[in-house]
């Protein structure tokens, strides 16, 4: 196999599903992203990075668009009224600040004064209005899921937008990438003709791009924060071959790149002239349970399988001691994570007897564990699930089909169980529960059927109850249900690794797996 | 002329008599029966000879290079490589040899008949070949592969749909060189059936040249496998096989190089021994 | 019929007929595979609704009859195969900027296995039954058991990494890079190439050694190398180029492996990409593509023949 990260194919993914891997910071507390020697050296200005990815950018219109390959060059172009940082914490983005009012309903944002577009005309709130209403008007992949009832341009550098139903997540969502800002009337082009040469207020302005090949940035002269970005250009080279990318930054032919496999991690921390960087991220690999299947409907078989998992093998033989092992469903790098509960059914082979004997089916039976072909790390992690489960009388099939098959069987319900990554896009659990739990949500509990009245119940109040320890509470009673549930078993959080050139420094890494430029700097 | 032994069927027993002694003293055919017979041997002994099972797997104790206890190491579940690779042996070989079977049969048939009969058959025939030559192959073998799934059967169909053309355009120039040469006049003047001429004069006769073909076909569908296991379209694991092997093994090609490096020596072997055969057969049968 | 016509008319009928069946085979076996490009854009969490929208969008709830009109007509009118599903870019676009690199792998390969084989082949046949006329029949074995990939890999490892005389992979800029960039991959294609042409121009050359042409040219005294390629070569590579022809057309569109493993991004990373998003459009297209060179390189490959011997001339 070419790659060995996650997302190994060889098959150029024109959707790279935004890998937010749930919490894998190495340290107790998310260890900060940047690799630069702290205060000791100063940022010189110039050069250009080159950073070889598998995919390449085919659009920029942000409101339509969902998948990293796109998302990481929109996200240079365009920012949002509020950012976050690489543990995930809500920081200041266009706007300066903001406050919520006590009923949970208005929200005012302060935006940055002064702020100019890549064409020097001045930001105003006319702009935010007009862009986060686009984004409402097109009902795009990545929306606002609040009920809005209106945003309004207070004056010229205020924002109010009302809530129908108060709804905490919000801000949360204000910050994803699909929230950019841009210039009100698309700065008098059309649609179209914008979405090809695109205006934001983002550190950098598209210079050249073939939508099946690279594309290159050049820095924003006008960009609002003082002197940066540091470096004059930013390509992003398509290079869809794993091994590739790793060949390419070892020869100095490109100098980052933005995946690196697990099992490559260790090579090139050992090479002076590569630094490696891994950070938490917001994606839960998991093995999940179609609970519809005549064996899976049954909790105590469920159990049984996640009693047989070795949880904590599986990441160290998969992923190289570079992820970690997930207790929960929430991550530790998004709020309210019960990794550290002790929820998860731990590894414990007459538990898992005992269970399945519980069940109607306890001599165990057939099923199939249906995995996306081209990716090695899966198809490791499948073989060991097999093995495991083999251990308790159950006998797994492996049925390895390729990617467009692999969404079209499951999207139709048509598997027993099968290998897949959960992420979220914000730091709020509520994205992630949702997405996963919710039996009316488009995708029924991530295409397993898992209904539960009481995690609906906790769903729709902690989507309401303001951030503390009311809502905490919330999110943990939701992981405990889940973890003895099990329509899914988490296995592990994968680690954001990526791979610079030594001389490369301030890249910042988001728990979304983006790299942040601003700070970038390379050593002449 | 290509220096076949047309044989009649008085001078079919001189003909075999000659390709017997030829074969005989052929280094190439001799040595590599004897490369072949190994390998067939070691991969159907396999469950004897190999020294773990080739399932078995120890999450702590993977990627361990060559020792006593695993001769060639373990792979990244902690399986002996060494056994994987007399199983996997199997796997290839039974899979390379079933995959060449169809396409061998339909070849030469539609070669006869396009040879033998002519016309507007032999036209719309030599257009199904140039249409299937014309076509980009990956097209065709991914497509399948992802519409029956990856594993064998997408193999094997593959193959029979597209592997069949090198054996008919080659039977056919035999078969059109011979149709009008005096002997099959004869037989068909004295009353034999189509059928009978194609079946017991012209067959043998085009045998040779397919079956020395055959050698090379097997060769390319194993390496056909092996790439398709290098693109994520192998063999389903956990079945061991070497390309999925080699592709497992590919993310460490620079730091533990044997883990792909030895299934590929395997697969060479193979070439080398099938290629031996061949040749050895064609110099005995005189085939160019 | 004057000879040209009959030619023309001949090769018509052959050719039209592939072209055509390539094409229409192409459009019905990709969907006959399970898959849907929309959701292949859009990635697993897009709602069913906006899978649905672009699906409308890009045509692809139109009866099955009813998309091979329009195809037909975009070919015929166009010249073209429709916009990527993926790139929203001409797929005429794409090919003709992917096309010329994986054109000029082939070409280089196609050199080096020519220069490397009639080597061989001369060596080997000068010096029947001696070592290295053994030597030279055992190389075609070895090489015809090697995964162009897995020599590709090795090559990379040995001459880029190790001994840094080539890029690892991609296309290079600047004056003569893209020509370095290209000698790696051209060898592991060539490597691939070489074993068959080996062996059929050896055992040709052989025979025409010792046919009596060849003894009355030496014993007129013409000097020995003029007599081989002069006049030997000549007659020997007629079967040799036919076998050539069905290399490069197989190459034409496989060129897929070696892109993969170099970084390379031409026409064959295009079609893989293509067929594992479902882009419909470009898949055809390359394989329109693909059918139409392929017939070129025949119809090139003819000419050769007809002019390197006359005998074949008299046969029309």
């Amino acid at each position: 196999m070419p790659r060995s990260s996650r997302l190994r194919s060889r098959v150029i993914r024109g959707a790279v599903p935004i890998a937010l891997v749930a919490a894998l910071a190495l340290s107790a507390c998310a260890a900060p992203a940047t690799p630069t020697d702290p205060a000791t050296s100063e940022p010189q200005s110039g050069g250009t990075i080159t950073l070889g990815r598998v995919a390449s950018v085919t659009s920029l219109d942000l409101n339509n668009e969902i998948t990293a390959n796109n998302a990481f060059a929109i996200d240079k172009i365009f920012e949002p009224l509020i950012s976050f940082d690489s543990d995930g914490v809500l920081t200041p983005g266009l706007a300066d600040s903001w406050e919520v009012s006590e009923d949970g309903l208005v929200y005012t944002f302060a935006l940055h004064p002064g702020v100019l577009f890549s064409d020097a005309t001045p930001l105003t709130a006319k702009d935010v209005v007009f862009s986060l209403e686009r984004h409402i008007a097109v009902e795009g992949p990545v929306p606002l899921h609040a009920s809005i009832s209106s945003i309004e341009a207070t004056d010229d550098e205020t924002v109010t937008i009302t809530l129908a139903e108060a709804y905490t997540p919000f801000l949360s969502e204000i910050a994803q990438f699909s929230n950019g800002i841009f210039p009100a009337d698309f700065g008098g082009k059309t649609e179209e003709e914008f979405f090809k040469n695109p205006i934001g207020t983002g550190p950098f302005v598209v210079d050249k791009w073939d939508p099946a090949g690279d594309i290159s940035f050049v820095k924003n002269e006008n960009y609002w924060q003082e002197g940066k970005p540091y470096i004059d250009a930013l390509v992003y080279k398509l290079i869809p071959d794993g091994t590739q990318l790793l060949q390419q930054l070892q020869a100095g032919q490109i100098n980052a790149i933005d995946e690196v496999a697990e099992a490559n991690v260790e090579e090139l921390s050992n090479n002076a002239d590569v630094t490696v960087t891994k950070t938490g991220s917001w994606v839960v690999e998991q093995l999940f349970l179609n609970t519809q299947n005549e064996y899976f409907s049954d909790v105590n078989v469920r159990q049984a399988i996640a009693h047989a998992l070795d949880r904590e093998g599986i990441t160290a033989a998969t992923t190289f001691g570079t992820a970690e092992v997930a207790n929960s469903l929430i991550p530790p790098t998004i709020q309210y994570s019960a990794n550290d509960s002790g929820f998860a059914l731990d590894y414990d082979l007459d538990a898992a007897k005992a269970a399945l004997a519980k069940s109607a089916y306890p001599n165990g039976f057939s099923v199939s564990l249906m995995i996306a072909s081209g990716n090695s790390l899966r198809a490791q992690e499948a073989q060991i699930v097999q093995e495991a489960l083999a251990e308790i009388g159950i006998t797994v099939n492996i049925e390895s089909i390729d990617l467009a098959t692999f969404r079209t069987r499951f999207f139709a319900y048509d598997f027993d169980f099968m290998i897949n990554s959960g992420q979220s896009d914000s730091p709020d659990p509520n994205g992630l529960i949702s997405f996963q739990a919710d039996p009316e949500g488009f995708s029924q509990s991530y295409w397993t059927h898992y209904t539960n009245d009481k995690v609906t119940e906790l769903m729709k109040q902690g989507r309401v109850t303001l951030d503390g320890p009311d809502r905490e509470k919330i999110y943990l009673d939701i992981q405990e249900i889940l973890a003895n549930d099990v329509p899914y078993i988490p296995i592990f959080y994968p680690s954001a690794i990526k791979a610079t050139s030594s001389k490369v420094h301030g890249l910042v890494v988001l728990p979304n797996e983006s790299i942040r430029f601003q700070d970038a700097w390379i050593e002449q | 002329m290509s220096g076949l032994p047309i044989a009649t069927d008085g001078s079919a027993r001189i003909a075999r008599q000659t390709f017997f002694t030829r074969a005989r003293r052929s280094p190439t055919l001799i040595l590599g029966i004897i490369m072949l017979g190994l390998l067939v041997v070691a991969s159907a002994l396999a469950p004897i000879i190999a020294t773990h099972d080739p399932a078995a797997q120890s999450l702590t104790g993977g990627l361990l290079p060559p020792s006593f206890e695993h001769l060639l190491g373990t792979d990244q579940l902690g399986r002996d490589i060494f056994s994987r690779m007399l199983f996997a042996g199997q796997t290839d070989l039974r899979i390379a040899f079933l995959a060449a079977l169809t396409p061998f049969v339909t070849g030469i048939v539609l070669g006869l008949v396009s040879g033998y009969f002519g016309g507007w058959l032999d036209y719309v025939i030599g257009r199904i070949v140039d249409t299937v030559i014309a076509f980009p192959f990956y097209v065709i073998v991914i497509s399948i592969v992802f519409a029956v799934g990856a594993g064998e059967t997408g193999i094997f169909v593959a193959f029979a749909l597209v592997g069949w053309v090198g054996y008919a355009r080659v039977v056919r120039v035999t078969t059109t060189a011979m149709k009008s040469s005096a002997w099959v006049a004869a037989a068909r003047g004295g009353g034999l059936s189509h059928a009978r001429v194609i079946l017991r004069h012209l067959l043998p006769n085009v045998l040779p040249q397919a079956v020395v073909l055959l050698m090379s076909e097997i060769i390319a569908i194993m390496v056909a496998v092996v790439t398709l296991g290098y693109l994520g379209l192998g063999i389903q694991p956990p079945t061991p096989d070497w390309g999925t092997m080699i592709s497992d093994g590919q993310t460490f090609v620079t730091t533990k190089w044997w883990i792909s490096t030895i299934p590929g020596l395997a697969v060479i072997y193979t070439g080398i021994s099938l290629s031996l055969v061949g040749d050895g057969l064609g110099d005995a049968w005189r085939v160019k | 019929m004057r000879p040209p016509l009959r030619w023309l008319r001949r090769t018509l009928f052959a050719v039209v007929p592939v072209v055509i069946g390539v094409v229409v085979a192409v459009f019905f076996l990709l969907r006959l595979v399970p898959g849907d490009p929309a959701r292949m854009i859009l990635g697993e969490r897009a709602t069913p609704e906006s899978v649905a929208a672009l699906r409308e969008q890009l045509g692809l709830n139109k009866p099955l009859l009813q998309q091979l009109v329009d195809f037909a007509g975009t070919v015929f009118l166009h010249g073209d195969t429709g916009n990527s599903l993926i790139y929203n870019v001409s797929t005429r676009e794409l090919i003709v900027q992917r096309a010329p690199i994986s054109l000029a792998l082939v070409g280089l390969a196609v050199l080096f296995s020519l220069l490397i084989a009639v080597t061989l082949a001369v060596l080997a046949a000068r010096h029947k039954d001696g070592i290295i006329d053994h030597v030279v029949r055992v190389i075609p074995t070895i090489g015809q058991g090697m995964p162009t990939f897995w020599i590709g890999l090795l090559l990379i490892i040995l001459f880029a990494v190790t001994l840094k005389w080539f890029p690892v992979g991609g296309i290079g800029t600047g004056p003569l890079e893209p020509l370095r960039s290209l000698v790696l991959p051209a060898l592991a294609v060539s490597l691939g190439l070489i074993p068959p042409l080996v062996r059929s121009l050896r055992s040709e050359l052989l025979e025409v050694f010792s046919s009596d042409f060849v003894t009355t040219l030496r014993a007129a005294g013409i000097p020995e190398r003029r007599v081989v390629f002069g006049h030997i070569l000549r007659n020997a590579s007629l079967p040799t180029l036919t076998l050539l022809s069905v290399s490069v057309s197989y190459l034409i569109g496989g060129t897929l492996v070696v892109e993969q493993v170099f970084g390379i991004n031409g026409l064959g990373s295009l079609l893989f990409g293509a067929i594992s998003n479902r882009d419909f459009p470009v898949v055809q297209g390359v394989a329109l593509y693909c059918a139409l060179m392929v017939v070129l390189v025949s119809l090139v490959l003819d000419g050769l023949v007809w002019l390197l011997d006359p005998r074949t001339r008299s046969a029309s």
